[in-house]
């Protein structure tokens, strides 16, 4: 596959319970190689999407294409390379850690040997609680054996739901370094989805960022997420003649939109007076300034919202 | 795959303890009723063949393993259901509770293999049970009462069955009676299908045999007329093989019926599970 | 009561016809007959036709023992009607009776003496009892009993001599009535309706037979008494 291949490829997914439209029109794509950032406020649709993505939840209407093949008609073959773990980690409590990879192991569609279900087990810990009923594992612990059945068959495409979620923060970091390293070493696609913005900034290259089951915003961390530059809505008598000026200026990045009397230009904080003093001195008669609100600001407001 | 995935099932329901509530049950139920047979048998085999101790003389170990098994069977065919329901009623239903249908369906399974491997696990279970059945009450009740003929009194006849010609009569009774306990497995099962937590088909597959039971036990005409379509009406039919002679007919209408419902039940589970959407 | 009353009704019907043939002799004689068995041991078969009672033929041994123990002894299940396994002429002429001459009859080619007889004393169900005896052979070949609550039935015999040279039977037939008192009530709960509907068909008392076919009798062998001593009715 080429680097630019589409792993994940969503159009128009809708989702409609009984009276909550819970998933609405969303378009995503997540490409191979990706540590995507899946991110929302709880009851944003996140938990609805993956499990659409996994068939566990048919969708109203809309396309899922994962390794360019659809959904619908092609579920087994595609699960074969996708490894998940979907909101909690639950198992089979009455059965030991591995029992249950074994189980999973036979169903995964890839032959797992007994060998790699051991080396999971190391990789995530549990070697020597391997025998013990999953009943008797912390929250901790199930957590990592979800991970560890995610990666069972050796996916190309790992989907993880939350997967810090009620861990200290040293199981959180261990969790996100072996994403990490899944991306980096073994090259996999992974897709996350969070709440935590500061979670998805650390370990993802893209991201898209849902609400209400719509898409809010979707692209690289890096240019999404830059805390420097800043977007200001500038409000001026003659637009005309201020784009044209702000054009020339070394301060101003990128001139985004102009509607009406404002124009929407993305700068850097420090720069600000400059660019009023600027306007101003060449005759234009500047009646508003304002710094709009950054993502990262949008997000915490969306996120307090619904808490 | 299917075959895979029963023994999966099958380890997940023998690994369950709930799944030895019915074998505790019969294991210590059946003893007791051998028990109680012990004590009391002789006076309530003296009471069904008063009658007949009016005019004559009988000779002969009536009070043996065969009838003992005859009796037990008929007394528990109509509470064997729970256990099976109990255990059938948690194959789709736990997998919501504790959350596996997650682990389970994001699998190269399909759900159509997951439900075949379910009934089939299911009904296994449901064999073993009435095999532990027969052999508790038949191998058991032979080792401590001993063989004879076995007196089977029918509504129209008294029939006194050879020593020789009992125990193909038993098998075919415990076979007719795991396919009339599969029904209500199957039952379970759909039950399980619909909701998340197990108590609620437990309950409802009870009510459905009690009811039809009451249904069943009702002589009025209207009733009288949807009999034959109530499942319940089968269960004791296992009896026929204790007939003579036999009457096939019956026997091959009953096992239709039973096996009627069984598909009947396994495909509006298959079509309730395709189509279910699963959130927990 | 009845007693009494058929007993004055026969007396005035049978006892002014009756002077010819005194029946106590003749009776005396079947007595006597039969008391010089002391002990006898046969085997029996049993074919049981019955309308509700559906069973194969039987087999068992009888032992005897004067003046009134009896022994069925059986690998399996066995019925015989009451009054087959201890029809001796003894039960019912040991105790008082009032017997009458009612004619001559020919059965099977034998000239029998009818004789009718009522028994005085309790411990039977019989009320009147009509004796067919061959009076060559002080043998008696048919009987027909009247019995409360259950209705009538009879005995049909044949007799063999045997190796040691007494007459005993070769055969009965008891014929009586049955009807569905004798099946258990209420006990199959899970009837059909079609069952249902036989039984009011013959709720009417019909008739049933046993037949018992005696062979291999072993006479005043000497049977020890521990053999009577396990319970008639083996549980």
């Amino acid at each position: 596959m080429l680097s630019t291949d589409i792993v994940i490829e969503i159009s128009r997914l809708t989702k409609q319970f009984k009276d909550v439209l819970a998933v609405d029109k969303l378009d995503l794509n997540v490409f191979k190689g990706d540590v995507f950032g899946f991110l929302g406020p709880n009851g944003a649709g996140k938990s609805t999407t993956i499990r659409m993505i996994l068939s566990l939840i048919s969708p109203s209407s809309g396309s899922i294409k994962i390794f360019d093949k659809d959904l619908l008609t092609s579920r087994r073959e595609i699960l074969k390379n996708v490894g998940a773990i979907v909101e909690k980690p639950d198992f089979y409590n009455y059965i030991s850690a591995q029992k249950n990879l074994e189980i999973l192991a036979k169903i995964s569609g890839k032959e797992v040997t007994g060998k790699r279900i051991t080396e999971l087990l190391e990789l995530v810990g549990l070697q020597n609680r391997a025998g013990s009923k999953v009943k008797t594992y912390s929250h901790g612990m199930k957590q990592r054996l979800g991970i560890a059945q995610a990666l069972l068959h050796n996916p190309e495409l790992i989907i993880l739901d939350e997967p810090t979620t009620g861990l200290d923060p040293q199981g959180v970091k261990e969790i996100r370094d072996l994403i990490i390293r899944l991306s980096k070493e073994e090259n996999k696609t992974i897709f996350l989805s969070s709440h935590i913005l500061s979670e998805i900034e650390i370990i993802a290259n893209r991201m898209i960022i849902i609400n209400k089951g719509t898409k809010i915003v979707e692209g690289e961390v890096g240019k999404l997420l830059n805390p420097n530059v800043l977007k200001v809505s500038i409000e001026v008598d003659n637009t005309e003649t201020a784009v044209n000026l702000l054009q020339t200026t070394v301060w101003v990045k990128n001139i985004e939109s102009v509607s009406g009397k404002n124009i929407n230009i993305t700068l850097e904080q420090n720069d600000i007076p400059s660019v009023n003093k600027y306007l101003v001195e060449n005759g234009l008669n500047v009646s508003a300034l304002v710094p709009v609100r950054s993502l990262e600001d949008y997000f915490l407001s969306i996120t307090s919202n619904t808490r | 795959m299917i075959f895979t995935l029963t023994k999966i099932e099958l380890l997940k329901i023998f690994r369950k303890w709930r799944t030895y509530i019915g074998f505790i049950a019969i294991g210590l139920l059946v003893p007791l009723l051998h028990l109680a047979m012990y004590l009391e048998g002789q006076r309530s085999l003296e009471l069904v063949t008063r009658g007949l101790r009016d005019s004559f003389i009988l000779v002969g170990n009536l009070l043996n393993g065969y009838w003992i098994s005859y009796i037990i069977l008929n007394a528990l065919t109509i509470h064997i259901p729970f256990l099976i329901a109990l255990v059938a009623a948690d194959l789709l239903a736990g997998e919501a509770t504790a959350g596996t249908y997650r682990l389970l369906i994001t699998r190269t399974v399909s759900r159509m293999q997951i439900v075949t491997s379910k009934f089939i696990a299911g009904i296994i279970y449901t064999i073993s049970l009435v095999l532990f059945l027969a052999i508790m009450s038949l191998l058991v009740g032979l080792l401590i009462f001993g063989t004879g003929e076995l007196i089977v009194m029918r509504p129209d006849a008294i029939i006194v069955f050879e020593k020789t010609d009992i125990i193909w009569r038993f098998i075919l009774a415990y076979s007719f009676a795991s396919l009339s306990m599969s029904v209500v497995c199957s039952l379970a099962i759909l039950f399980s299908s619909l909701v998340e937590n197990a108590i609620g088909p437990i309950v409802s597959t009870m009510a459905v045999i009690i009811i039809f039971v009451i249904i069943s036990a009702f002589d009025v005409e209207i009733l009288k007329a949807i009999r034959p379509y109530l499942f319940t009406n089968y269960i004791l039919n296992w009896r026929e093989f204790f007939g003579n002679p036999l009457d096939t007919g019956e026997i091959i209408k009953a096992v239709t019926v039973l096996c009627a419902h069984i598909l009947v039940f396994f495909t509006a589970t298959l079509w309730i599970f395709q189509k279910k959407d699963i959130l927990s | 009561m009845i007693k009494y009353i058929i007993t004055i009704l026969l007396t005035f019907s049978f006892n002014y016809f009756s002077q010819v043939n005194k029946p106590e002799p003749i009776l005396e004689k079947v007595k006597e007959e039969f008391n010089k068995i002391e002990d006898y041991q046969v085997d029996v078969k049993i074919k049981v036709d019955i309308f509700f009672l559906k069973m194969s033929d039987r087999e068992a041994i009888i032992y005897y023992k004067r003046p009134d123990k009896f022994h069925i002894k059986s690998e399996g299940f066995a019925l015989l009607p009451k009054e087959g396994l201890n029809f001796s002429p003894l039960e019912l002429l040991n105790s008082k009776y009032t017997a009458f001459y009612e004619k001559e009859d020919t059965i099977k080619g034998i000239i029998t003496a009818v004789i009718k007889v009522i028994p005085l004393e309790g411990g039977t169900d019989i009320i009147l009892s009509t004796l067919w005896i061959d009076t060559k052979r002080n043998l008696i070949m048919k009987v027909e009993s009247s019995r409360k609550p259950s209705g009538n039935f009879s005995i049909d015999l044949d007799y063999l001599k045997t190796s040691e040279g007494y007459f005993l039977p070769s055969s009965m037939m008891f014929t009586f009535s049955v009807d569905r008192s004798m099946l258990p009530k209420g006990f199959d709960i899970g009837n059909d309706s079609e069952s249902v509907k036989t039984s009011t068909d013959s709720k009417k008392p019909k008739n049933g037979t046993v037949y018992l076919e005696y062979s291999n009798y072993k006479v005043n062998k000497g049977i020890s008494d521990e053999v009577f001593d396990e319970k008639l009715d083996k549980k």
